[in-house]
């Protein structure tokens, strides 16, 4: 079965006043259908970027190389008029800010109607009748009146529900969530949570989901990819990687974060110090300078992704070595 | 260790604002807090959660008189802080600091870090000279991490942690009793907030300074409160101690907070979460008759429309303020 998504050797650059700037390094992963596939990692390690550019949303000055196969087919040099129409009908994006994603001026409802007879080309009735029946699947309370409402009309909640539904019109077979309930309350977060995991059980959709939170990557993916300092340095099953991760950074990673049945009397496990700076990375391990397990190697030669596992790959040098 | 350092008493924060639309221009009143009462014991953290709007900050804020409550009393050291003038509140506010969540704004870009930790010495001990200042100043900063090496860079040139770091050292410099931080740790990257919150908690130890802590996030709550404060909506309808709220919430939105936290266990997928709560948080300017939480309260029945519930004293000191507390708490209930 050949993957949904194919990613292979991903490298995402931006031009500087500083020279180049590579945000995401060497990046290879595979999405098949149906699977959520969550992305996990510290600010500016470049999970966004990664994404962006598959999609072919890079800001200006930044350019992408490597190849992105869709279906077997490279997306990643296509003509901006045709990704555009693969974006708006099986590859589709939601962001952490759903008012960005909306149109201030227009009403939710003519804004999804609108999608549809665009990318799918509906008479206006029956775009307007599928629009509603998304209200509905994305569980919008009173559907007919918020049809006519302005995004900003709306709670946090109930336009990252819009934004959900805008991205899900057109049955896409790929869904991009990029830190969809950063913003939200914990209890409006478990209703988009729920949300999600129902889209993928029924309709087959395949997840990625950006996030920083381990709760939430538990709660929702069958696979996580951790990123750091632009690269992957772990990827396997969701299950596998939180019983027993293999790198350091990972393994700092999960215990550090505050949980309801750990001992709140004993200090957290911290990792020390702080993410790299990209402009100013080293040709060793990336991690070197915060990890506890350092050795010959590490700061001179780059760690590759090794298997450690059926379905586990993590780039550690202590995975081969001592 | 119940010695009372500061008592809240019936506190009120309103804001005048206008309408809801575009075109509404209205003015009205939003009651971001309605009439919360709690004491503040020496050398405790009292954890303060809720959600968006639920006026967690607002309280903060009120009880430091960095916004004037409507109503109410701040009683410090035997003083009701609310009716007093600037002027006259100097003295408290020397005693009284705050670390807001938003590490790099809430520091002056065009001053250098280490003049920023020594600032409030400048202002509240101007006995002392700029060299006393400068080595107070770094002694501080190893105290909360930072090389005193860096006193002399800007806060752009730091990361968020960092920053954190620099506003955590210049609440404390002047030795305060009591220290508000509003969502201090929500900016910060996961392994950088297990930092912060390790370094708030060894502060503490060492000095016995009481801490208010404001955050959403009940993990982090509970492992740095002795007690919790549950506010929705502008009102109190929780509050007890750690052990007890964790174990036994009695108050239903209380259970529904516990129940929709992501836990860091793949096996409790979020088919397995308990139904999350419908509905969103209904608008602060227009909130439901009776208890707050009613329309969205699974329990509620006629007399929740029509009579707001009272805080009510359940055991172990437990306060609750739900009409079917009796009926519905104290079971082991989020599971
Ligand atoms: N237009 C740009 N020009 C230069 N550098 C950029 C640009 N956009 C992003 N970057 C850099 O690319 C790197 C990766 O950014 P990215 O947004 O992918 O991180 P992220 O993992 O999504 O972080 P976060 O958790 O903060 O969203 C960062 O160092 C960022 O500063
Ligand atoms: S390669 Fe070396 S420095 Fe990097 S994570 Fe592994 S042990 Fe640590
Ligand atoms: S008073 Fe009624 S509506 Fe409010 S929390 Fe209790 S049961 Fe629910
Ligand atoms: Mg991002």
């Amino acid at each position: 079965m050949s993957a949904l998504i194919d990613c292979e050797h991903l490298e995402v650059r931006f031009r500087t006043e500083h020279g180049d700037v590579c945000a995401v390094n060497d990046l290879s992963f595979q999405l098949q259908a149906g699977e959520c596939l969550g992305i996990v990692g510290e600010s500016g390690s470049g999970k966004s970027q990664s994404m962006l550019a598959m999609l072919g949303l890079l800001a200006d000055n930044g350019y992408a190389t490597g190849a992105v196969r869709y279906r077997g087919r490279d997306i990643l040099n296509l003509p901006r008029r045709e990704l555009d129409q693969l974006r708006g009908d099986r590859l589709a994006m939601v962001f952490q800010d759903a008012l960005s994603g909306l149109t201030p001026t227009m009403r939710i409802g003519d804004q999804l109607a609108e999608s549809l007879v665009r990318h799918r080309g509906l008479s206006r009735a029956y775009a307007k009748a599928k629009a509603l029946e998304m209200l509905e699947i994305v569980k919008i309370p009173a559907p007919d009146t918020r049809y006519c409402a302005y995004p900003f009309e709306l709670s946090g909640g109930m336009r990252q529900r819009v934004m959900i539904a805008m991205a899900m019109l057109c049955q896409p077979e790929v869904l991009i969530c990029d830190e969809p309930t950063t913003a939200l309350d914990v209890t409006v977060q478990a209703q988009i949570l729920r949300l999600l995991d129902g889209l993928k059980r029924h309709t087959g959709t395949a997840i990625i989901l950006i996030t920083h939170d381990l709760g939430v990557v538990a709660g929702l993916c069958d696979r996580v990819l951790i990123m750091y300092a632009g690269r992957a340095v772990e990827v396997g099953n969701t299950a596998d990687i939180y019983a027993s991760p293999q790198h350091p950074y990972t393994a700092g990673l999960l215990r550090s974060v505050p949980t309801l049945g750990g001992d709140p009397d004993t200090d957290l496990p911290t990792i020390p110090g702080q993410p790299p700076d990209l402009e100013r990375l080293g040709a060793g391990c990336a991690f070197a300078a915060r990890c506890g397990h350092t050795f010959g190697p590490c700061t001179e030669q780059l760690p590759e992704l090794t298997r450690v596992g059926p379905a586990h790959i993590a780039a550690c040098h202590r995975v081969n070595g001592p | 260790m119940s010695d009372t350092v500061l008592q809240v008493e019936d506190l009120s924060v309103h804001y005048d604002v206008r309408g809801g639309g575009l075109l509404n221009t209205r003015k009205r009143t939003l009651k971001a807090v309605q009439q919360v009462s709690f004491e503040l014991r020496a050398g405790e953290t009292l954890g303060v959660v809720g959600e968006t709007g639920c006026g967690k900050s607002s309280l903060g804020r009120a009880v430091l008189q960095l916004v004037r409550p409507a109503n109410g009393r701040v009683v410090w050291q035997g003083r009701d802080l609310c009716g007093l003038s600037d002027r006259e509140l100097r003295p408290a506010r020397k005693d009284l600091q705050v670390v807001f969540q938003d590490p790099l704004s809430s520091l002056n870009p065009r001053m250098t870090v280490g003049e920023i930790i020594a600032e409030p010495l400048r202002i509240h001990q101007p006995e002392l000279s700029a060299a006393e200042r400068t080595e107070k100043a770094a002694e501080m900063m190893t105290r909360v991490g930072l090389l005193p090496d860096l006193a002399r860079r800007y806060p752009n040139e730091f990361s968020g942690g960092q920053c954190q770091r620099v506003s955590i050292a210049r609440a404390m410099i002047l030795e305060p009793r009591v220290i508000v931080c509003d969502e201090p740790v929500s900016a910060l990257d996961v392994s950088i907030q297990a930092q912060i919150c390790n370094l708030l908690r060894t502060l503490q130890r060492d000095t016995g300074i009481a801490m208010i802590f404001i955050s959403h996030d009940l993990s982090i709550v509970r492992y740095m409160a002795h007690r919790v404060l549950v506010m929705y909506l502008g009102r109190l309808m929780e509050l007890g101690s750690r052990e007890r709220f964790f174990a036994r919430p009695c108050h239903p939105y209380s259970q529904a907070l516990l129940a929709a936290v992501p836990e860091p266990d793949p096996g409790r997928p979020v088919s397995q979460y308990a139904d999350p709560l419908p509905g969103d948080v209904p608008s602060p300017l227009d909130p439901p008759s009776g208890c707050v939480f009613r329309t969205r309260c699974e329990h509620a029945t006629p007399v929740c429309v029509s009579q707001q519930p009272a805080l009510e004293l359940a055991e172990d000191g437990h306060e609750v303020a739900c009409h079917h507390w009796r009926r519905l708490g104290g079971h082991g209930a989020a599971t």
